[in-house]
């Protein structure tokens, strides 16, 4: 069985909040709850000054004291990492809240939801959400690592973190791909190899949970520029254009040099 | 069984350019997410994905109004669109046939892809007065990138199509990481990172991957130029330039090498407050490190020396021979669409329209195709102004121009004004007539924001509320009751027409929009585009640029011709330390408004619920030792003075900014704000305190990223809004009945 991982890359993560943004449309999330967060770092060190973004959501785990704490069972943990909640169990006790060190646990109060635009009618698309992802007010919620996603994808033979359709809406949006998802059991996974390529470190390691997020971080530059070939064939935008081939310069074939421009580009 | 449908189209939310995929159930839109099948991967950032919040929006200009109270007081009434285009076209032909087309104003902003729209219903009316942003934004770069390549678009290559990807990268006062305004490359230039061997970041403040990059300089706002000289400097010095391309392709290297001697590091240093180590190593690794490349930002294009250091910048680019080689300064060979722009380019500028653009005497480089802004506004105020109807599509000119209390006297005093919008804004409330636009998921329309290597399509998801219509088919009504011949019977033949030098279907008939918006993209990319061009024929007959002298000109003689230096100069801005020392001593603090966040899109998306949670309140920063010397803390909402006015801004201390700047968020309104104040355009915006008076020589571009304020915390009785509920702020006085 699987353990679902995430590894952030602290050097790629440019504080643009596309992951939350993209949580809340796959959650239909209301308007001030927020599953995953980005907390600032600022410091000056006195010999340097660091700026930094650490993206913080549910960890996942392996000890995971929200479920300890849990006196209904409402907070489970699945068979492949994934710490869930049965919100027909939760009561809104909020034990795991408190039990939780890296509070990535929000409480849906039972108040009216004031929707997107307060004093004006709900959208069509909050009312769509009400029925395609209920949340239960007065329970408790939190990042579940797109399960629903993973789950509708294994069946069909989708990998998380590498098929979008079974990947985190998170991981799919963020432009820097600073987020990987993958299995962290599997030795040979792209978080795997991240992890040990990059020296993977925990948050607070000494709560002892075991979280199943990790995060890398080092320094830009100092790398070959040399492209790998899929770069040069343009392949990412050809399979585009199901319809035609992608267009050709007009101008540059014209002419014998320019053609030659092109060769010596290709090999 | 619910009934899903999934729509590609492609996101506008900056200047955008990224593939989306749209899910509707039952014709409701019930998600948005990046179109992996596109140039940028299926990655979508926040206010792309937030544009959700678009629909349904209970704030949204639904009906063309009309306003019945005085300008600025908010009193609108619905009118039929009609009414609403007779109207305008009605006062456009009026102003045509007396005093002249010339009275006809066109102004937009720089979001939703209509640059070519308002272009060509300027031109087709006969009025070279188009207001764009452009002065601050882009259009020096253009200008300036032209004198070397030709028709001036000059990018950084961070696909690796050429084998390589840059080896050397200099941010200079950019964050393309946060893609304020380029997402599409933003996600090119992130994927290049990982080949990178020199990243520098040029910024007074740090960006996302200042404090990880190979080198992080922080010179004093509004000296670049002086950074640039000195790297120029130090490559001559240590004769580190590309001998074979300055050898070849140049022109007036020895002069420039004569220019640049006085620009030691020490000299540098005491300019830019940097030491002068950061000079040399900028430079060794520029020169020595190729290819490479420089993004620029356009906070270098809102300071009064913009001109010279874009070409101060340009010289550096050819000295390192980073121009045209993979993985360097690339102008892109287009797509088989050719130049979009076309579309404005087709109808000539001519002398009669030249003659009588304002600030054209001026700004012998920026005003020539549009006119100088913040000249309009003074000739306004003088009493003499030729604009008598101010047709405006997009833009705030109220936020983004300098000196706002003087731009908002200018714009109430213009006879009649239009404005095309989503929201009401500031620039809204100032019109005569509201007319009600189309987000870009309710629209058909082709986008190509600065024209490269590929167009893409926007196709409609869902209907504008409403009667919302496209900015294409706004300007195409109102064209068409006005100069019926330059113009179509409706918007879908102009947009066959803008496409039809592309292959259709069976390559030979052209393009149509129906087959255009299945493809979703025309592109040139991958082996098909093309390096070296100056070595071939591309350009000119036998090899070489497109410039005076057929070589890359670090002297241009097209500027000596206008009256400009050929050699980039140093000049101070209008208001520092240096240039006016008694100035700086009661306003001690050196002051950029160049500080963005990655969820707005520069006036936009504060009345986005999603992307205001993430910043609630516009902030400015302060180095934790500065804000110790003035007496305030973080947190605290402080007000930043100038000799011009004073704001409010929550003040956040933070140690990425170099000590004695403040960096004040830019470009705010509260859209929640009363429309009397115009929505509270004086409280926060920055260019309450920029001044309007010293301007590029060349581009007429104002001092907006460097001046000096001072500033100190809000007493408590200040923080009510009503301090500001008068009419020094801009707050109309009703007109007889009460408030409610």
């Amino acid at each position: 069985m699987a353990r679902w991982g995430m590894v952030i890359n602290l050097a790629k993560c440019t504080r643009c909040h596309a992951c939350v943004a993209a949580c809340r449309i796959e959650h239909f999330l209301p308007l001030r709850v927020t599953w995953p967060r980005l907390i600032a770092l600022e410091v000056d060190e006195g010999y340097k000054v660091d700026v930094s973004t650490y993206p913080v959501r549910c960890n996942q785990c392996k000890d995971a004291p929200c479920v300890d704490a849990c006196p209904t069972e409402a907070s489970y943990k699945r068979e492949d990492g994934i710490v869930a909640i049965d919100h027909d169990k939760c009561f809104g006790c909020r034990y795991c809240i408190i039990a939780c060190p890296y509070q990535n646990r929000t409480y849906l109060s039972r108040k009216r939801d004031p929707g997107w635009f307060p004093g004006h009618p709900k959208t069509s698309i909050e009312k769509k959400g009400e029925k395609l992802y209920p949340h239960q007010r007065g329970t408790t919620e939190k990042c579940n690592f797109c399960m629903e996603r993973i789950d509708e994808g294994l069946p069909k033979g989708l990998k998380p973190g590498i098929d979008r359709d079974a990947t985190p809406a998170c991981v799919n949006t963020c432009q820097a791909k600073a987020l990987t998802f993958g299995d962290l059991d599997d030795p040979n996974s792209n978080v795997s190899r991240l992890l040990r390529e990059k020296s993977g470190f925990v948050l607070h390691p000494e709560y002892g949970t075991d979280p199943s997020v990790y995060y890398i971080d080092y320094k830009l530059g100092g790398n070959d520029n040399t492209a790998p070939r899929e770069s040069q064939t343009g392949y990412v935008v050809q399979h585009l254009s199901t319809v035609y081939e992608p267009s050709k310069a007009k101008l540059a074939v014209k002419h014998e040099r320019g053609k030659k421009a092109v060769k010596d580009n290709c090999e | 069984m619910a009934n899903r449908e999934v729509v590609y189209t492609t996101c506008k939310s900056c200047h955008g350019g990224c593939g989306v995929k749209v899910t509707k159930e039952d014709g409701v839109i019930v998600k948005i997410e990046g179109n992996d099948k596109s140039l940028t991967g299926g990655t979508m950032c926040a206010k792309g994905l937030s544009s959700i919040q678009h629909i349904d929006n209970p704030y949204r200009i639904k009906y063309p109004m009309k306003q019945v109270g005085k300008k600025g007081e908010g009193k609108w009434k619905r009118i039929s669109w009609d009414e609403a285009l007779d109207t305008v076209a009605a006062k456009m032909k009026a102003a045509i046939a007396d005093p002249g087309p010339q009275s006809i104003a066109i102004s937009q902003g720089t979001g939703r892809g209509y640059n070519r729209y308002t272009m060509r219903m300027a031109r087709s009316l006969g009025t070279g007065n188009a207001i764009t942003p452009g002065y601050v934004c882009h259009s020096p770069r253009l200008g300036l990138y032209a004198l070397v390549t030709g028709y001036g678009r000059l990018y950084c290559d961070y696909h690796g199509w050429g084998g390589v990807f840059p080896k050397t990268q200099i941010m200079w006062a950019k964050q393309l990481e946060i893609s304020s305004a380029d997402s599409e490359m933003c996600y090119w230039f992130m994927n290049s990172l990982d080949y990178v061997k020199n990243l520098i970041i040029i910024d007074p403040r740090a960006s996302a991957y200042a404090s990880r990059a190979n080198l992080w300089i922080q010179p004093r706002p509004g000296t670049d130029s002086a950074l640039a000289l000195g790297m120029m400097n130090v490559i001559m010095e240590e004769e580190l330039w590309d001998k074979d391309f300055v050898e070849n392709w140049t022109y007036g290297f020895e002069e420039l090498r004569e220019h640049v001697k006085e620009w030691t590091p020490e000299k540098v240093s005491n300019t830019c407050w940097i030491p002068k180590e950061d000079v040399i190593t900028a430079a060794r690794m520029w020169a020595i490190d190729t290819p490479g490349t420089i993004q620029v930002g356009s906070s270098l294009e809102r300071q009064a020396n913009c001109g010279h250091t874009l070409r101060a910048i340009t010289c550096l680019m050819g000295l390192a021979g980073n121009i045209e080689a993979p993985g360097s300064m690339i102008s892109w060979v287009l797509p088989d669409t050719g130049l979009i722009e076309d579309f404005n380019l087709e109808l000539p500028i001519t002398d009669e329209m030249k003659k009588n653009i304002i600030g054209g005497d001026r700004f012998k480089m920026g005003a020539t195709r549009t006119c100088n802004p913040d000249a309009m506004v003074k000739r306004i105020l003088e009493g003499k102004s030729p604009i008598k109807v101010w047709f405006s599509v997009g833009g705030q000119q109220i936020v983004h121009m300098a000196n706002t209390k003087e731009v908002v006297k200018a714009i109430e005093m213009v006879d009649f004004m239009s404005h095309t919008d989503l929201f009401m804004g500031p620039m809204a409330e100032a019109a005569d007539i509201v007319l009600p636009a189309a987000h870009w998921l309710e629209l058909d329309d082709v986008y190509d924001m600065h024209p490269r290597f590929f167009i893409e399509a926007h196709n409609k998801v869902v209907d504008p509320p409403g009667e919302a219509r496209s900015d294409a088919w706004i300007f195409n009504e109102v064209g068409k009751r006005v100069v019926p011949d330059k113009w179509w019977n409706d918007d879908y033949e102009m947009l066959d027409y803008q496409l039809r030098r592309g292959k259709g279907k069976d390559g030979e008939s052209a393009l149509t929009w129906k087959d255009f918006s299945e493809k979703l993209i025309s592109g040139c990319y991958g082996p098909d585009q093309v390096y070296y061009k100056y070595k071939t024929d591309f350009w000119k007959e036998g090899g070489g640029f497109p410039t005076p002298s057929g070589q890359f000109e670090f002297k241009s003689q097209h500027l000596e011709s206008l009256g400009y230096p050929g050699l980039p100069q140093f000049a101070e801005p209008g208001e520092s330390p240096v240039s006016t020392p008694d100035l700086y001593k009661e306003y001690p603090i050196v002051m950029s408004s160049g500080y963005r966040q990655p969820f707005y899109f520069l006036g936009q998306y504060r009345n986005i619920p999603w992307l205001r949670s993430f910043m609630e309140f516009p902030t400015c920063q302060l180095h934790p030792e500065t804000a110790k010397l003035y007496d305030v803390e973080d947190g605290d909402i402080v007000w930043i003075e100038s000799p011009r006015g004073r704001i409010r801004q929550k003040l956040r201390t933070f140690p990425g900014i170099k000590k004695g700047v403040l960096m004040a968020t830019a470009n705010c309104f509260y859209p929640e704000e009363p429309a009397k104040g115009y929505h509270g355009v004086f409280i926060s915006n920055p260019n309450v305190l920029t001044s309007n008076n010293h301007l590029d020589p060349m581009y007429g571009s104002p001092d907006l990223t460097c001046l000096l304020c001072k500033v100190y915390k809000a007493k408590d009785e200040e923080l009510t809004e009503s301090v500001f509920h008068t009419e020094e702020y801009g707050f109309v006085p009703s007109s007889g009945m009460q408030d409610v």
